[in-house]
Formats: C-alpha cells, structure tokens, sequence
C-alpha cells in the first residue's frame, strides 16, 4: 500500500461516519476518485456503517427477559434508601410496558401488511436466487417438491411442475427463512427469470398487487391458504407467471 | 427513544429509574458481547448492582448511559480475565493479519443488494456475532450505539487511535461476510434442498 494510501486508509472510519472537517474529506474524496483500491475499502466501510445505522433500532431492539426486568427494578427499590418509588418512576414504567405493548402490536400489524409482506418476502426472493438459485442444470420433480412440502410442512400443495410452454422450470423448494422459517418457498425459473412461489397455510387475505425493489409481488388466497406470487418487474415471463398462479392450489 | 442530552439524574430514585431506561439496549450489547442468553443477563444484572451501588460516584450532568456501558463492558473484561478459559488474544496478529488481507482484490456487492439480502435482522446478527469480540463491541457501539470514539476508548480502556482502527477493521470484515457467496443464513432458519 502507497503511503498517500495508507493515510487515506486511517482517514476513512470518519469519513464513513462523517466526521471529517470539510477540507479533510474533500481531500478523501479526490483520493477515492482517482484510486480504485481504495474506493472498494471505503466502500465497504461506508456499506457497513450505513446497513447498521438502518438496523440499529431492530438490533437494539433484543426482547428483555421479564424475570431480568425484575430483577433489576428490585435491585433499584432495595437500593433506593427507604425511598417508595417516585411517581416519576411509576410513569417510567408504565411508559416501558407501553412501548414493549406497542412493540408487539406492531409486529401482529406487520403480520396483517400485505405491502410489507410483499417488501419481506421480495428480499427472500432476492436472497434465496442470489445463494441458492443460480446452479447450472438444477431442477427439481414437482412430486418430489409436494412429499418435501408434505413431511416438512403437513400441508398437502399442488406444486406446479416444470412446463415447456414459458420455458419454466422448477429449481428448488425450501423453507423460506421469513417467519422462522415457517412458510414453504418454490423456487423457479423462466427463460433466465427467478421466480418464486410462497405459501402461507391458514391465512386468508384479499388479493393485492404491489411493485417495489424492482419485482411484481402477487398475493392471492385460495381458501385459508394464501400464496404470493414474485417476480421481475421488468421483462416480466408473463406466460409462465400465469401458469403458476393457475396451476397452484 | 430513551436518549436524553446527559440531564442529571436529581435523587436516588430518579437516578435508578433512568438508568432502568437502558435496560433494553443493554440486554442487547450485552447478548452481542456474550453470544449467550444466560450470560447476558448476568452481566446486565452485575452491572446495575454495580451502578446503583456506586451511584453516587456517578458524576451529574456527565452521561448516564456511556457510564453505564462502561461498567457493562468492565464487568465483561473483568470476568472474562477471572474465567481465563478460552483466552483468545482478540488482537493477535493473525486477526489483525486477516483483517487487512484481502482488500481489494475481490468482486463485491453493492450496498444495495447488500442490504436487499440482508433484510433478515438474524443474519446481520449472525455476521456480527463471526467478528472477534474486539472489533464487534468496537462496531455496535460506533454504528449502532452511536457513542463517541472518546467515549468508546475509555469503555473498552484503550487509545482512540485503537478504537478507530477496530471500527475501520470490523465494518470491513463484516461487510466481507455479509457479501461472501457462502454468507453463513442465520443457524436453523434455512433448510437444505429436499
């Protein structure tokens, strides 16, 4: 590593956080445009730093064990010499149990979302292709797909099996890492297009269409089975989509 | 949520009341520092007896929360010093070595689609939990605890300069991991293929 690079290097935790005088980051700034080695360093510095900033409420967010809870209010009413509780201290309270009510309501709201179960289920999607779905040659018996579905889950789909009409092809099934791995995904593919296919037992929802991240999500309910349909937004295999959502049940 | 500009606490009730605030954020740095449920609880425990024990060492008008995370990360050093099992040299060369190799040489993601596949909280957590222990606690209290480099030096009881370098080595490795091909899914979410 180059000198001027090593200097930029020790520069660059407070360029990501933006600390840096105006002259210092500017200086930063001329370096990375001109330097790709150290683009990528700074790159992955400021990747980081801005994924856990957008985080941080979630991490910080780790449920307290009620019985710690408790424990830690007796230690502070044993150490409050002779004092009872303010009322200060009461309201304090009251407000915790509030937002920890609060917490949990929004995740039953979350439940209830389709926009946000479109936006989770997106990312799995993305996520699911992007590790397991780009291996050559893999395919996957739709027969084999519904035994999986069967043992794992206990609930009886009719897995759309692969169709030369759209070019389709059934590349894996997994269990889909939204809910706590809960709910099954079929994975597809269609003339180099992913799609997926997701179901969710017991559920009924009315059907809804959204576009966001770049994908079609789909939902819609057959019964108390609910499934959601993404893909593409652009170049979109419409034929093999279509087939999909007829052919699940 | 809770973060108030370093008001001082004005009785004893007061005092623990506000620090029971923090009770939340420091469950969760203590679960990143430990990786384990029942040691993080003691550890949160330990901590408030100390703190309301010394509250009068508490100076006001100073930050309540950085003391407070500053026992929690003493208490932490000190036990692990006690325990000297597992006495991993965090700052060995060879992690120091491992941090620096490799930088740019190799194709990485964007932030963008870093963050698409990286939705699911567990597997963020999981990537941080890979880090040596001193670049993870140097990470969460920069990134997602915001406190100071200077408040960060005098919690872990080392040089700024030190601090800094930690952050800049454990966003880098995180960030490798996050964007490895083999990113490790968070244990038991993910099936393999039937």
């Amino acid at each position: 590593m180059k000198p001027t690079c090593r200097r930029i290097c020790d520069l660059l935790t407070q360029y990501a956080d933006g600390t840096l005088a105006a002259e210092q980051r500017a200086e930063v700034q001329r370096h990375l445009d001109a330097c790709p080695p150290c683009r990528v360093v700074a790159g992955k510095e400021c990747g980081a730093r801005q994924l856990l900033r957008a985080c941080a409420g979630r991490l910080r967010a780790e449920q307290v064990p009620p019985a710690l809870r408790s424990r830690c209010q007796e230690l502070s009413r044993q150490s409050a010499t002779s004092q009872l509780w303010s009322r200060r201290a009461v309201r304090l309270a009251v407000a915790a149990v509030l937002i920890v009510f609060t917490g949990s309501m929004l995740s039953v709201v979350t439940r209830h979302s389709d926009a946000l179960l479109a936006a989770q289920l997106t990312a799995d999607h993305v996520k699911c292709f992007t590790l397991f779905g780009h291996q050559e040659g893999r395919s996957l018996d739709a027969t084999q797909a519904q035994q999986m579905l069967q043992e794992q889950f206990g609930i009886d789909v009719h897995v759309p099996p692969s169709s030369a009409s759209g070019g389709l092809e059934l590349v894996d099934a997994r269990r889909c890492l939204y809910a706590e791995g809960r709910i099954p995904h079929l994975m597809y593919q269609a003339k180099g297009q992913d799609i997926s296919l997701f179901v969710l037992e017991g559920e009924s929802r009315a059907p809804a269409e959204f576009t966001a991240f770049g994908h079609h999500t789909r939902i819609w309910s057959r019964g108390d089975r609910t499934f959601v349909l993404i893909t593409p937004a652009a170049e979109a295999p419409a034929a093999a989509a279509r087939y999909v959502a007829e052919e699940a049940r | 949520m809770f973060r108030r500009p370093s008001s001082a606490p004005s009785s004893a009730d007061d005092f623990s009341a506000e620090a029971l605030q923090f009770l939340q954020p420091l469950f969760a740095t203590a679960m990143r520092l430990t990786r384990n449920r029942a040691d993080a609880e003691d550890l949160v425990q330990d901590t408030y007896v100390k703190a309301f024990r010394h509250s009068a060492q508490f100076k006001r008008g100073t930050n309540l929360r950085a003391w407070l995370y500053t026992i929690l990360h003493n208490t932490w050093r000190n036990r692990r010093r006690d325990a000297s099992r597992d006495a991993v040299d965090v700052d060995s060369e060879q992690v120091e070595q491992l941090a620096a190799g490799g930088i740019g040489n190799e194709q990485i993601d964007t932030p963008e689609r870093i963050l698409m596949r990286s939705t699911l909280d567990a597997d963020l957590q999981a990537a941080l939990d890979h880090l040596p222990e001193a670049f993870r606690e140097a990470v969460w209290l920069r990134d997602v605890e915001e406190f100071t480099y200077a408040e960060i030096a005098e919690m872990l009881n080392v040089p700024i300069g030190t601090v800094m370098s930690r952050i800049s080595r454990g966003r880098r490795m995180l960030y490798e991991k996050l964007s490895a091909p083999a990113a490790p899914v968070a244990a038991g979410a993910a099936g393999g293929r039937r």
